[in-house]
């Protein structure tokens, strides 16, 4: 068995002591004591509530935590079996703590945690991140659920956001690849989700696992390995979502580094199950699939504008290499325009990552530092839609961002002829 | 006399004739060795050409920056540079063999110091070689994370790494020839010396107020105006 090769002993025989389960929760953790216990509460009282006649296993993967994470899962685990033992559920739910490296990587954990579902044949697993703090017990039932009794591979999340929330998944990650990869899946950038023991199968014979892209940001390549199989993915409407304040999630850069280099290296690995694909089909979603609260004000953007025309002069040569001379030129032409009337269009937009797309395919430069020249231009982006919809309703924006999804939809063939162009 | 003098050209001629006759079978012999040269050479470079297509160096001369540099001093792309040269330098390996055959006196001394050169020269190259692309894949990441980070200057930090990584490889590799070893050395630590020291004058000057500004806030008198971009995710 593949697995047999990264697995810690001790980590295997203690999943060989459990034996086989129909479902199974994993926690992904770093240095998250605060949180930990209340997390591994609420898994629980979900597991006794929603699936009272399951083998069940919760799985904590650690990536070398500082502080007393595992130690508090472990502790809290046995007080637990103590306390409710028998009670409410018909089976033991079995607790593995299990440090996977001394770092911090989602996608090493991930990968532990599928060889483990894979050895333990489970049938629906959930990933769920300790750094939520409004996790509830329904959160998790409505991960696995849909995969448990409605036979679905890959469930996303989808939360309820305020107006100017996760912009970068709503102007970039998610209308790029609903257009590149034919599936209207919003999330697939996120810290929960649900995945069948099938999928996870498929997911463990690839070798990728030590990749860069990978280790950071795993969950949205499982997605695009469902959708290339031809298995079924869904969302899942779960509500708002507040994060601790010790893990406000990675900066722009960061984000954009891990989010974006993983699309493209998505797209670079898995050219055959996009290629043919012209538009995008709706997956199976349950409870709204969008949900944009009315409150949040737009926060000043000064220094974003300013960091936009900086970046564009600054990085002049490294933007020469990536884009084409025509979309070079606009973007030099906008970022001497005055600030107030300034406005990076959605065709411009579109036009300008599928180039840096092609240009990441070709290899132009190094690839970490394709993605990184991105960052002024999102900014100016960020500075143009903040400025646009300051005072737009949420269904104003939310139409705003169907139309722009259908322009990345119309301007594919414009990929694909760069994509497939001999470089000069 | 007359006997003197047509014994004296006698001799010369037979001198002339010996010498030719002695000669010409070495330059036959050089010819066909250059010829040869030629040939191993362009095989070669042949070889080497399809062997680095296949290892697809052109695309990690490209991602390294290396290839722009190349284009700016209008040289071919790294394969072709490569597999060139390694057709100059057999060729002119066997040429110079060739031209030891001749057994001119004087040049064969020579013609061995050039071939103990030949090893250090590859060397240098190699080693400016790897300076350039270390010292334009580090001046590129430090540009885009001070253009991220909103740095000032940050095309000042980007060439100043770029410089002294340059002046490094090329120090190195002019001490790997053996050229003027000490006036390298010395070159380069007046230069290296010079340009911090300028450095220093320049940062004391221009960042005093900004030096100001990091012990106040350091010393907690002063609170750092605080940018916030939304959360992108």
């Amino acid at each position: 068995m593949a697995e047999e090769s990264f697995l810690a002993d001790d980590f295997l025989r203690q999943l060989m002591s459990v034996g086989e389960v129909d479902l199974l929760v994993g926690i992904p953790s770093y240095n998250n004591a605060s949180t930990i216990g209340q997390t591994l509460q609420t898994v629980e009282e979900s597991l006794r509530q929603n699936f009272v006649r399951e083998r069940v296993v919760i799985l904590n993967m650690d990536g070398g935590s500082g502080d007393e994470t595992r130690q508090l899962f472990e502790r809290r685990s046995e007080r637990r079996e103590a306390s409710h033992k028998g009670l409410t559920t018909l089976r033991t739910i079995h607790r593995i703590s299990c440090e996977y490296d001394r770092s911090p990587s989602q996608g090493l954990a991930l990968r532990d945690i599928v060889a483990a579902a894979d050895l333990l044949r489970a049938r629906a697993c959930a990933v769920i991140s300790p750094a939520t703090t409004n996790l509830t017990p329904s959160w998790v039932a409505n991960l696995l659920r849909p995969v448990y009794r409605e036979s679905l591979d890959f469930v996303a999340p989808l939360y309820e956001r305020s107006r100017f929330q996760g912009l970068l998944a709503r102007d970039l990650l998610y209308p790029m690849s609903r257009a590149i990869f034919g599936n209207r899946i919003r999330e697939l950038y996120s810290d929960e989700w649900g995945f069948s023991g099938r999928l996870a199968s498929q997911c463990l014979e690839q070798d990728v696992w030590q990749e860069e892209a990978i280790r950071a940001r795993p969950e949205a390549w499982m997605a695009i390995k469902a959708i290339g199989a031809g298995l079924k993915c869904g969302q899942y409407y779960l509500g708002p979502k507040t994060a601790s304040a010790a893990a406000s999630g990675p900066d722009i850069v960061e984000a954009i580094r891990q989010t974006v280099g993983n699309l493209f290296w998505c797209m670079e690995t898995n050219q055959s199950t996009w290629n043919g694909r012209s538009n995008s089909q709706p997956v199976v979603t349950i409870g709204p699939d969008h949900e944009l609260s009315s409150d949040g004000v737009p926060p000043s953007q000064e220094k974003t504008f300013d960091l936009f025309r900086s970046g564009v002069n600054e990085l002049e040569p490294i933007l020469a290499s990536i884009l084409a001379k025509d979309t070079h030129a606009q973007i030099k032409a906008i970022a001497l325009t005055d600030r107030a009337k300034f406005h990076f269009a959605g065709e411009l937009w579109v036009k300008t990552l599928y180039e840096f797309a092609a240009s990441y395919h070709h290899a132009v430069l190094n690839r970490d530092h394709l993605v990184q020249a991105l960052v002024p231009l999102y900014r100016g982006r960020l500075y143009s839609f903040l400025q646009e919809h300051a005072n737009s309703s949420p269904d104003e924006m939310e139409g705003q961002s169907e139309m722009l999804c259908q322009e990345f939809e119309r301007q594919k063939p414009y990929l694909l002829e760069r994509w497939t162009a001999k470089r000069e | 006399m007359k006997t003197v003098v047509i014994q004296g050209l006698s001799q010369a001629y037979s001198n002339l004739v010996h010498m030719f006759a002695e000669f010409l079978p070495r330059l036959l012999v050089m010819l066909v060795i250059v010829a040869v040269g030629l040939v191993v050479a362009y095989a070669l470079k042949t070889i080497l050409r399809a062997v680095l297509h296949v290892t697809r160096l052109d695309r990690l001369s490209e991602e390294a920056g290396a290839s722009r540099f190349l284009r700016m001093a209008a040289l071919p792309s790294m394969t072709e540079l490569l597999s060139r040269s390694l057709f100059w330098v057999t060729w002119s390996g066997f040429i110079l063999i060739g031209i030891s055959v001749l057994g001119v006196a004087g040049l064969q001394e020579q013609i061995s110091r050039l071939f103990l050169l030949l090893p250090a020269i590859f060397v240098a190259i190699l080693i400016l070689f790897l300076g350039l692309v270390t010292a334009n894949f580090l001046s590129r990441a430090a540009l885009l994370a001070a253009v991220n980070a909103g740095y000032p200057s940050p095309k000042l930090l980007s060439w100043s790494i770029r410089f002294v990584i340059w002046a490094l490889a090329i120090s190195m590799a002019l001490e790997q020839v053996g050229v003027a070893r000490q006036t390298v050395i010395a070159a380069f630590s007046i230069v290296f010396g010079a340009f911090m020291f300028g450095l220093a004058i320049a940062f004391g000057l221009g960042g005093k107020d900004l030096a100001r500004d990091f012990l106040e806030r350091s010393l907690g008198e002063k609170k750092r105006e605080k940018y916030e971009e939304p959360q992108p995710l």
